[in-house]
C-alpha cells in the first residue's frame, strides 16, 4: 500500500476510504486478515494511534471484526460489502454531478460523453 | 554507590593515558637524573684527582661525597614532580571543562544519569585523589631504585647512603612525604578541600556563566579567610592566646568547616543552578 | 503525563520562556514548534534538569524530577552525548552500565536498522550517522518519554526518512514523545499534538486529527493563521 495522504482531511478518514477502495476493488476479499495497527502505521508512515482510530471506527461501521485476540478481518456480511461499494459509487457520482452542473451542463449530454469516455477507456 | 564506584572508574580511564605518560616521563627523567649527575660528580672527581692530581680525601672535603641530595635537587629529579603536578592541577578544571566545551556535550549525559549529581562531583574528585596518591606513591617506590642506580654508578669511598625515610625528609619533599599520620591528614586534607573549593568555583562558573566567574573569585576569597580567620584573630586580635595545639584543633575545625560548605555548596549548585 | 505549568526562565534580562504551560501525553507525539530561538530546547532541558528555571513547576507523572526520573523518561539532545573517542560498542557499555533500564537486544536491533557498526568510532561517524547513534542511545532505553530535540534537521534525506519510521514502529509506540522542530513536513501525519511556540510564548495547543476533523485544516494552516495574527 503507498498513499499520499492529503493534510487537511483526517488522517483516520484517509485511511478509512483507502480501506473501502480496496475492499469495492476486491483488493480485500471478505473475511481476509488486515495488517494489525502496528503494521498499518508503518506501512502507511502515520501514527499507530492514528490507526487505531481508523480500526475502532472501521469496526464500528462494521467493515472489519475482531475475535478474541486473532488478527482483525474484513467483513464477510454481504450487506456492508455492498453498501461500500455504493457509498463510493454514489460519491463519485455525487462529485462528477457536482461539477458538471456547474458548468451548466445538460444530462443527457454529460451522460453520453461519459458513455464514450468510459468504452474509449475500458478498451 | 555502586554508581559511584562506576564513575570513578570511568573518570579514572579518561585520564588514563596522559597519566600513564607523566609516569613515563617521571621514571625516565628520575633515572636519567641519576645517571647525568652521578656521570657528572665522577667526571669532576676524575678531572680533579688524576689530572690535577688532588686526594681523594681533599676532593671529597672539597666537594662533598656524593648522596641524593644532590640529585634531589636537580631538575632531572624535581622537573617531571613540578610537570606532575601542574598538570594535575590542570586537569582540577580540565575534569570539568571537558564535558562541557566542544562539539561533544558529555556534560548533558553525566547529569542525566539515574544517580545523584553528587556523585558525579565526588567522583571527579576522588579521581583527581587517587591521581595524586598514585603518583606519590610511584615517588616512594621509585626512590630505592634510584638510590640503587646511584650505588652503582659511584663507588662507595665518595658516596653517603640516604635512606629513603632521609631523603623524603629534605625540605623541598617533606610536603609531598609527611612523616606523621597527622601531618599528612593535614596536607593531603588540605589539598583535597583545595580541589572541593575549585570545583565548587567550577559549578558556579558553569551555572551562572560570566557572573558566575564574580561568584566563584568572591566563594575562593571566603573561603580562604574562613580558613585563615582563626590564625588572624588569634595573631592580631587575641595577641597569641591559644596555645599551637589548641591552634591546631581550632584550625582543622576551620578546615572542616570550609570543606563542608565548599562540599554542600556543590551539591546545591550541580543539582539546582548548572547549565549545559 | 509530563506537566509544564506557568514556567518562566530568564537569561539575565532576557525572559526565554513567559508563563509557558502545556501537557504530553503517554503513548502520543506532542511536537513542539517555531523558528528557531524561540526556546524550544530550553523547555526540552528544563523538563530534564539541565536548566533551572525561575518559576513554574514541571511534573512528570505528578512528581518533580528527580534521579530515579532519568529511568522514565530520556532526551536526545541535537548533539551526541558521548565521549568522541569511543567505539559505538564502548557507548553501549557505558549506557548499560548506568542505566537499569538500558536494553541491550534493542539497540543492536536499532544498530541493525541503521546499517552502522558497533566497531564505528563515534568521531568518524557522518552528521546523519551521528545522529542515529544519539537516537538509538535514547530509544534503547525502556523509558516511558522519550524528548528529541531537533531530531531531522541538518540531516540527508534518507536519514530523515529511515528516522521518521522510527516514528511509526514498535519503538514509539505507547511512549510519550516531545519533539521539537522548526519544520513540519516530514511528521505531519506522525503526531497527535502540536504546541505552537514563539518568543517564548505557547500560541497554540491543539490535536493535529481534531483540528482536520472540525475545521478541515491542516497543521500548516493553523500555523499559518496563528503566526499572521
Amino acid at each position: 500500500m503507498d498513499v499520499k495522504f492529503n493534510n487537511r482531511d483526517p488522517v483516520y478518514v484517509q485511511v478509512i476510504r483507502q480501506f473501502k477502495e480496496q475492499i469495492a476493488t476486491g483488493y480485500f476479499e471478505p473475511g481476509q486478515e488486515i495488517p494489525s495497527r502496528r503494521e498499518l502505521a508503518n506501512q502507511l508512515k502515520i501514527n499507530p494511534n492514528t490507526a487505531q482510530r481508523a480500526y475502532k471506527e472501521m469496526e464500528e461501521q462494521g467493515l472489519i471484526f475482531t475475535e478474541g485476540k486473532l488478527p482483525s478481518r474484513i467483513t464477510k456480511d454481504e450487506q456492508v460489502l455492498k453498501m461500500v461499494r455504493e457509498e463510493l459509487i454514489l460519491e463519485a457520482v455525487d462529485t462528477f454531478v457536482h461539477s458538471v452542473r456547474s458548468i451548466n451542463v445538460p444530462v443527457q449530454e454529460a451522460l453520453n460523453l461519459v458513455k464514450n469516455k468510459y468504452d474509449r477507456e475500458m478498451n | 554507590m555502586k554508581r559511584y564506584l562506576k564513575l570513578v572508574n570511568f573518570e579514572f580511564n579518561r585520564f588514563f593515558k596522559l597519566y600513564i605518560v607523566l609516569i613515563g616521563i617521571t621514571i625516565l627523567s628520575q633515572i636519567i637524573g641519576v645517571i647525568v649527575e652521578s656521570r657528572a660528580y665522577l667526571n669532576r672527581a676524575n678531572e680533579l684527582i688524576y689530572k690535577e692530581l688532588m686526594l681523594k680525601s681533599e676532593f671529597i672535603e672539597q666537594y662533598g661525597t656524593m648522596s641524593f641530595a644532590t640529585i634531589s635537587r636537580s631538575l632531572w629529579f624535581l622537573g617531571p614532580i613540578v610537570v606532575c603536578g601542574v598538570t594535575l592541577l590542570i586537569y582540577v578544571f580540565f575534569i570539568w571543562y571537558r564535558d562541557w566545551l566542544g562539539k561533544n556535550t558529555f556534560g548533558y549525559r553525566l547529569l542525566m544519569l539515574p544517580t545523584a549529581r553528587m556523585n558525579v562531583y565526588v567522583a571527579k574528585a576522588t579521581t583527581i585523589l587517587l591521581y595524586v596518591l598514585g603518583l606519590v606513591a610511584l615517588q616512594l617506590l621509585l626512590l630505592p631504585v634510584e638510590s640503587q642506580v646511584l650505588q652503582w654508578m659511584v663507588p662507595s669511598e665518595f658516596r653517603t647512603d640516604l635512606s629513603v625515610n632521609e631523603i623524603t625528609n629534605f625540605n623541598d619533599l617533606a610536603i609531598l612525604f609527611p612523616n606523621t599520620l597527622i601531618e599528612f591528614v593535614l596536607y593531603y586534607g588540605a589539598g583535597m578541600a583545595a580541589v572541593f573549593i575549585i570545583f565548587t568555583a567550577i559549578l558556579f562558573e558553569r551555572s551562572f556563566r560570566i557572573k558566575g566567574i564574580i561568584y566563584g573569585f568572591l566563594y575562593c576569597v571566603v573561603s580562604l579567610l574562613l580558613f585563615f580567620a582563626p590564625l588572624f584573630i588569634n595573631e592580631f586580635i587575641l595577641g597569641n592566646y591559644f596555645y599551637l595545639i589548641e591552634m591546631f584543633f581550632i584550625e582543622l575545625l576551620a578546615g572542616i568547616l570550609v570543606l563542608s560548605c565548599a562540599i554542600w555548596t556543590g551539591n546545591f549548585l550541580i543539582k539546582n543552578k548548572i547549565r549545559v | 503525563m509530563i506537566e509544564i505549568k506557568n514556567v518562566t526562565k530568564k537569561f539575565g534580562r532576557k525572559k526565554v520562556l513567559k508563563d509557558v504551560s502545556f501537557t504530553a501525553k503517554k503513548g502520543e507525539i506532542t511536537c513542539l514548534i517555531g523558528i528557531n530561538g524561540v526556546g524550544k530546547t530550553t523547555i526540552m532541558k528544563a523538563i530534564m534538569a539541565l536548566t533551572p528555571i525561575n518559576s513554574g513547576e514541571i511534573l512528570i507523572d505528578g512528581e518533580k524530577i528527580h534521579k530515579g526520573s532519568y529511568e522514565k523518561i530520556t532526551f536526545i539532545p541535537d548533539t551526541i552525548t558521548m565521549l568522541p573517542q569511543m567505539q559505538i560498542r564502548d557507548a553501549f557499555v557505558f549506557m548499560a552500565d548506568f542505566y537499569d533500564c538500558w536494553n541491550q537486544g534493542r539497540a543492536t536491533e536499532l544498530l541493525q536498522f541503521f546499517k552502522l557498526k558497533e566497531t564505528d568510532r563515534i568521531s568518524e561517524l557522518s552528521k546523519g550517522n551521528t545522529a542515529k547513534v544519539n537516537l538509538i542511545l535514547g530509544l534503547a532505553m525502556d523509558v516511558d518519554y522519550v524528548l528529541m530535540d531537533e531530531p531531522f534537521s541538518g540531516i540527508d534525506i534518507f536519514s530523515r526518512e529511515q528516522i521518521a519510521d522510527v516514528f511509526t514502529s514498535h519503538l514509539i509506540e505507547d511512549r510519550g514523545v516531545i519533539i521539537t522542530t522548526h519544520e513540519i513536513n516530514d511528521i505531519e501525519h506522525l503526531i497527535d499534538k502540536v504546541v505552537l511556540l514563539d518568543n517564548g510564548v505557547v500560541l497554540k495547543e491543539f490535536d493535529a486529527e481534531e483540528v482536520r476533523e472540525k475545521e478541515g485544516k491542516s497543521v500548516i494552516d493553523v500555523m499559518r493563521e496563528v503566526y499572521k495574527a
